[in-house]
């Protein structure tokens, strides 16, 4: 039909042929080869800012380009703290109150002109101060306060004071050079967790001041990587020469022959983070043209995308890859640190509290009923490739506090159950309410919602009673969930320490909209356990209160939940490395090394 | 001397549209666009750190006074620093708006060149079959969406399940063998989509000027066909031709790079201004959009100079 | 998104015994090509209409099957990650094309005729100025910019989209009404309205109006093709349709299945698109041959 048009693209095609024949040697390497490790992410960081990094993508680039005084081990599972730029763990006060951390003399930031003579400075406690102050300084939009306000003493009230940096804070103080003295206004065991966040990074204050707003692009720090170029499709990172020589202890990191022997990474036994001169970070929102970027090998590591999973594994109990997979990468299968749930809107009186204590007990069996016809089965295999792990109630299964043994009864689809208790409560399909799905749109998303939808019709619910509500974007979401528009919010959950009081807080009241509790949750007996538990130490009575409180939200009906996702995390044969994507850190990289003799392969 | 005092009067003109474009672009993305404040928020925020984040990004100002601002930063060329990456406007646009040229400018030029090539040959051979095999062409290719014709081309040329010949997504140009790599498939799409609607347009441009007594004459005493196209007919069809090049070029640069951009993954403009929609990056959509106004204008100013140079007839006026 | 007006240039005064809108029958009748595609475009309606009346296309969001079946008897072209039917599932998008496409092209030929028919009427008065200035400014403005940002000022609204798509779709009937308008209202049968003292409105929209009827009719058909091939883009861009399906949501669904070698998605919604954009086009470029006035000698 269209023979002229077909001619002028085959010629064009030939002649992009011809190009490409004509020229394809690769960039001249270098005398020395340099080590490359190539990761891939699934969406880019805007901004390069510690109090900023609120997402895993900034996160990752904060916690190599900066150093924080704690981080968890490399190897060690269940999570352990280990200390970073800190010398040791805190020492805290009988009362639980005061931490004395010290940190590691010698520790340089990284030059740059920010500086006088444009050599880096010596990192000293008063920076650690100056960082944490910034996330309560209004001029910075810093988005980490969350974790330390009302915590530290004085620290609020100077924020509230105009944030005079001059001024000092009593709860937050450098005593000298070394040593950083924390004094809280009540006992929060999770702080030394809340340290090896992004948020909690030492920045210079030179650098703040020399480079204003452009700060965000322009990290200067003292972590083991300094910043080679940045766009919003790539970092470059590259090894910062002045990075404190620690060699890599496998024992220490809690290396076990049973789980990592597999990696090889004990062969780098007593070699010096950083391992690879450099890290080319690749922002690939796509999972389609990310999952291609690795296997034409322009990545090394990568979370394989669930759609890929077919073509990933040969079975998934025990999990295990096909052949041709197994041959050329390494896999490993974490659990999330976090899940996925959606919650009612408690304050919505069609589904949540009513003033009509008859409604509200009409609104509760309408919600539980719901709970019942979700099908997480279904869900697990249309999409998360059947590999994810459901749980009832709150507590993921990464956590300590996890009881394995919990009634599954509220993860259990039961569709008879759930019409009797329609029914048994006078609702029809003439009155009952229409529902609202919110979601920032996308397809997996939609896809979420068509399948609720499916599933609530298999109750007898209409569908056109299920009315999607697609937000632009995340951003428009969120907003609409913090002036409480939302009826069912489908979230996903990262924690931000391996601490059950992370997910709790979720459904703390005082937490409601805007805060963290979306589903605007009010239960006096759970505030109460709460508010008990917060200031206790990690011990099996804080354990029990806690399953205590993740009964009352299973019982309340309040939130369809949960399900934590597998991450099927592939890795190429050339990079010794046990890769790690829990509360956004990424500390893990400055461990990974590279064979050079790559190029060579190729 | 008139050249120029006809360029600054026709400017002057132009500044009613840009004010209207800003505007409406303004009230649109800008005050009605979306709410940076619960992006730039922390898990746990309290209502008055919302008022801060809202006062910070200067969401609690006036309307009319946000405007003004915008106005004067247009005037001025300073549009300050991005909301999400803090980095400034002018720098991110000298880094992307060179990416999207390189990778609209070959498929646009192609597009044009090859739709100009198959016209005059549909054209020449108008009502017989070989016209009709390039007309009935075009009318497929314009049936074809454009999103289609993208996601087909990258299973075909660069997945295992077709010819697997270039990279999938991306842009890592360095030299002229990897810019090659990563324009070609962009390049075909953009030749493929468009290539239909511009051969069916210069056609009947040309059709027209063929039918004119002058040419037909010619053509009757047998000058050659390469003579009497260019001499007689191409140069005649300029205006069209000029008009509707130089009116592609604003769209070309935005809006056609859009869908491209996103797809590849390419960090051309047109993927930073769908980002700073999504994200309500306000200093960056203020940015462009006035460019674009402004480039608007300057291309009605040099479309109606074009026209003097190639029918000096016109009059400026 | 707009196409050339016409490219015929037909000789004139064949058929001068009898009416316009006769002759134009006669020669579409004689056009092939566009009476497929007129074919084409009412099989299309008449699926859209099976959809209203709810005969076929209903369980397009049941996930009854499997994860991506093949075609088979069950499920003739096969299911999609969820296990939705795909061929209920383009039936039913059927329905939603035409929801947009009739919505756009009325709208947007309604507005285009209107501010047409008044700026060319008082062509060179103010109201003209402001009609062509706001022609000027939402063409100066890229197309999907606007829509994003209208998708987004609208919020979540279901029709944003065709707000979008009407307010910028307009300006091209608008043009081509203006111009006719001018040439239309020195001819005499203005004038001698004119002449009887008629209110001007009312010879703008009963005397002047009617007589744009072919240009309108062509660009509705014009406007419909770009309205359903824009909304593949926008839904594919999270901007389009917000509840139900769409052939633009199948194929941003099957932007990741196409490369893990899903493919029924994909082609089924690019060929039931594909069929009707190509039906329509056809039958745009008759009815324009056949009511082009060039063609048929001028009008009275």
């Amino acid at each position: 039909m269209s023979g002229g048009r077909t001619i002028i693209v085959i010629g064009i095609i030939g002649l992009a042929l011809g190009l490409q024949t004509g020229c394809t040697d690769r960039q001249p390497d270098d005398t020395a080869p340099v080590k490359i490790y190539r990761h891939a992410l699934d969406g880019a960081p805007t901004n390069l800012d510690p109090v900023q990094s609120a997402n895993i993508y900034a996160s990752f680039l904060v916690t190599n380009l900066y150093d924080t005084l704690y981080r968890y081990k490399y190897l060690a599972r269940p999570y352990e703290l280990t200390p970073n730029l800190a010398t040791g763990m805190p020492e805290v006060s009988a009362d639980g109150l005061t931490y004395t951390i010290a940190i590691k003399p010698g520790v340089y930031f990284i030059d740059d002109p920010a500086f006088e003579n444009g050599r880096g400075r010596e990192l000293v406690a008063a920076d650690f101060v100056y960082s944490i102050k910034r996330h309560f300084d209004p001029q910075t939009l810093a988005q980490g306060a969350w974790l330390w306000q009302n915590r530290i003493q004085g620290l609020d009230q100077w924020r509230a004071d105009g944030a005079d940096y001059a001024a000092e804070v009593s709860g937050l103080r450098a005593l000298d050079k070394y040593t950083i003295q924390i004094r809280l206004t009540r006992p929060y065991p999770q702080l030394p967790h809340t340290l090896t966040q992004g948020f909690a990074a030492v920045v210079p204050k030179e650098a703040v001041d020399h480079y204003g707003r452009e700060f965000a692009i322009r990290p200067v720090g003292s972590g083991p990587y300094r910043l080679l170029s940045f766009s919003g499709v790539k970092a470059v990172l590259e090894r910062n020469d002045r990075f404190r020589r620690e060699p890599f202890d496998p024992a220490a990191e809690g290396y076990r022959e049973d789980q990592h022997g597999f990696t090889g990474v004990r062969q780098l036994a007593g070699s010096v983070p950083p391992l690879s001169d450099r890290i080319d970070v690749h922002f690939i929102q796509e999972e389609a043209a990310r999952w291609n970027a690795f296997i034409s090998g322009e990545v090394d590591h990568i979370r394989a995308p669930t759609t890929q999973l077919g073509a990933v594994l040969e079975s998934r109990s025990p999990i295990r890859a096909r052949p041709e997979i197994a041959e050329k990468y390494h896999l490993l299968t974490p659990l999330e640190t976090g899940f996925v749930h959606t919650d009612f809107n408690m304050d919505d009186p069609r589904i949540g509290y009513h003033q009509d204590p008859a409604q509200n007990t009409r609104n509760k069996a309408l919600r539980c009923a719901i709970v019942k016809a979700f099908d997480w089965t279904a869900r697990n295999r249309a999409l998360y490739f059947d590999l994810a792990q459901v749980f009832p109630g709150v507590i993921p299964p990464v956590t300590p506090e996890f009881d394995a043994d919990l009634d599954r009864s509220s993860v259990s689809r039961d569709v008879e159950g759930a019409k009797a208790l329609l029914q048994q409560h006078g609702w029809t399909p003439d009155n009952l309410p229409e529902l609202e799905y919110g979601f920032a749109a996308s397809v997996a998303e939609r896809q979420s919602f068509e399948q609720f939808r499916a599933f609530m019709g298999d109750i007898g619910y209409p569908p056109e009673k299920i009315k999607a509500l697609a937000y632009a974007s995340f951003g428009d979401f969120n907003r609409a969930l913090k002036q409480r528009k939302v009826m069912l919010i489908t979230t996903a959950w990262y924690m931000d320490f391996p601490d059950a009081e992370n997910t709790m807080q979720l459904f703390y009241g005082p937490n409601e909209a805007p805060g963290s509790n979306s589903a605007n949750f009010r239960n006096e007996e759970f505030d109460r356990l709460y508010e008990q538990s917060s200031v206790m130490q990690a011990s099996p009575e804080r354990t029990a209160i806690y399953q205590r409180m993740n009964q009352v939200l299973i019982d309340e009906c309040v939130s369809i939940t949960g399900l934590s996702r597998t991450f099927v995390l592939l890795w190429t044969k050339n990079a010794t490395m046990y890769p790690d994507l829990s509360f956004l850190s990424g500390h893990f990289a400055r461990f990974v090394d590279i064979a050079t003799d790559r190029h060579e392969a190729e | 001397m008139a050249l120029l005092q006809y360029s600054l009067r026709k400017l002057f003109y132009g500044i009613p549209l840009i004010l209207g474009v800003t505007f409406i672009s303004f009230l649109l993305m800008v005050y009605y666009g979306p709410d940076r404040t619960f992006e730039l928020l922390g898990k746990n925020p309290s209502a008055e750190q919302i008022e801060q984040v809202r006062h910070q990004l200067g969401y609690d100002r006036p309307f009319l006074l946000r405007y003004a601002g915008y106005l004067k930063e247009l005037a001025t060329l300073n549009f300050g620093f991005s909301d999400s990456t803090g980095e400034r406007v002018g720098s991110i646009l000298k880094r992307t708006v060179p990416i999207t040229l390189a990778l609209v400018l070959p498929g646009f030029v192609l597009g044009n060149l090859a739709g100009i090539v198959l016209a005059l040959i549909a054209a020449w051979h108008r009502g017989r079959w070989l016209d009709k095999l390039i007309m009935g062409g075009s009318v497929i290719g314009m049936s074809i969406s454009f999103l289609i014709v993208i996601i087909a081309f990258q299973v075909i040329f660069s997945t295992p399940y077709g010819f697997n010949w270039f990279p999938v997504r991306g842009w890592e140009v360095h030299d002229l063998a990897s810019y090659s790599r990563y324009v070609t498939v962009p390049t075909l799409a953009t030749v493929f989509v468009t290539l239909g609607y511009n051969t069916r347009f210069y056609r009947a441009v040309l059709v027209e000027e063929m039918s004119r007594d002058h040419v037909r004459t010619a053509r009757a005493y047998g000058t050659p066909p390469a003579v009497l196209l260019y001499r007689n007919v191409l140069k005649n069809s300029m205006i069209p031709i000029i008009t509707r090049v130089m009116f592609s070029i604003p769209l070309v640069v935005i809006s056609g790079s859009l869908l491209i951009e996103s797809y590849f993954g390419i960090p051309g403009v047109g993927k930073v201004t769908f980002d700073a929609i999504t994200t309500g990056d306000q200093p960056i959509l203020k940015a462009i959009v006035g460019l674009t106004a402004v480039l608007f204008v300057v291309i009605l100013l040099l479309t109606d100079i074009l026209y003097r140079a190639v029918h000096p007839r016109i009059d400026l006026k | 998104m707009t196409r050339p007006a016409s490219d015929s240039i037909a000789v004139a005064g064949t058929h001068s015994g009898k009416g316009p809108w006769m002759r134009a029958g006669q020669k579409l009748r004689r056009d092939y090509y566009g009476l497929a595609g007129l074919l084409i475009v009412l099989l299309y309606f008449f699926i859209a209409l099976g959809v209203w009346l709810g005969f076929w296309g209903q369980d397009w969001s049941a996930a009854g099957g499997g994860q991506w079946e093949s075609a088979g008897r069950e499920h003739w072209l096969g299911t999609n990650r969820l296990g939705q039917d795909i061929f209920q599932r383009a039936v039913f998008s059927v329905r939603t094309a035409f929801e947009i496409g009739l919505v756009v092209a009325v709208l947007s030929t309604l507005i285009g005729a209107v501010l047409g028919a008044v700026a060319g009427y008082f062509s060179g008065r103010w109201i003209d100025e402001l009609v062509l200035w706001l022609k000027g400014v939402l063409d100066a403005i890229p197309f999907y910019l606007f829509v994003a940002a209208i998708a987004f000022a609208f919020k979540g609204s279901a029709y944003a989209m065709h707000i979008a798509m009407i307010s910028t779709f307009w300006t091209t009937t608008g043009r081509l009404v203006r111009g006719e308008v001018i040439k239309l209202k020195h001819q005499e049968f203005v004038e001698a309205a004119k002449a009887i003292g008629l209110d001007e409105m009312r010879i703008i929209f009963r005397h002047i109006l009617p007589n744009t009827t072919h240009i309108l009719l062509v660009q509705a058909t014009i406007v419909f093709v770009s309205a359903i091939k824009s909304e593949v883009i926008l839904s594919f861009l999270g901007l389009g349709v917000q509840d139900g399906v769409s052939w633009g949501l199948m194929i941003a669904e099957s932007t990741q299945e196409v490369l893990v070698g899903q493919f029924y998605n994909f082609i089924t919604a690019s060929l039931f698109l594909f069929i009707l954009v190509m039906g329509f086009n056809l039958f745009s470029d008759a009815l324009q041959d056949a009511l082009d006035p060039r063609s048929t000698g001028s009008r009275p």
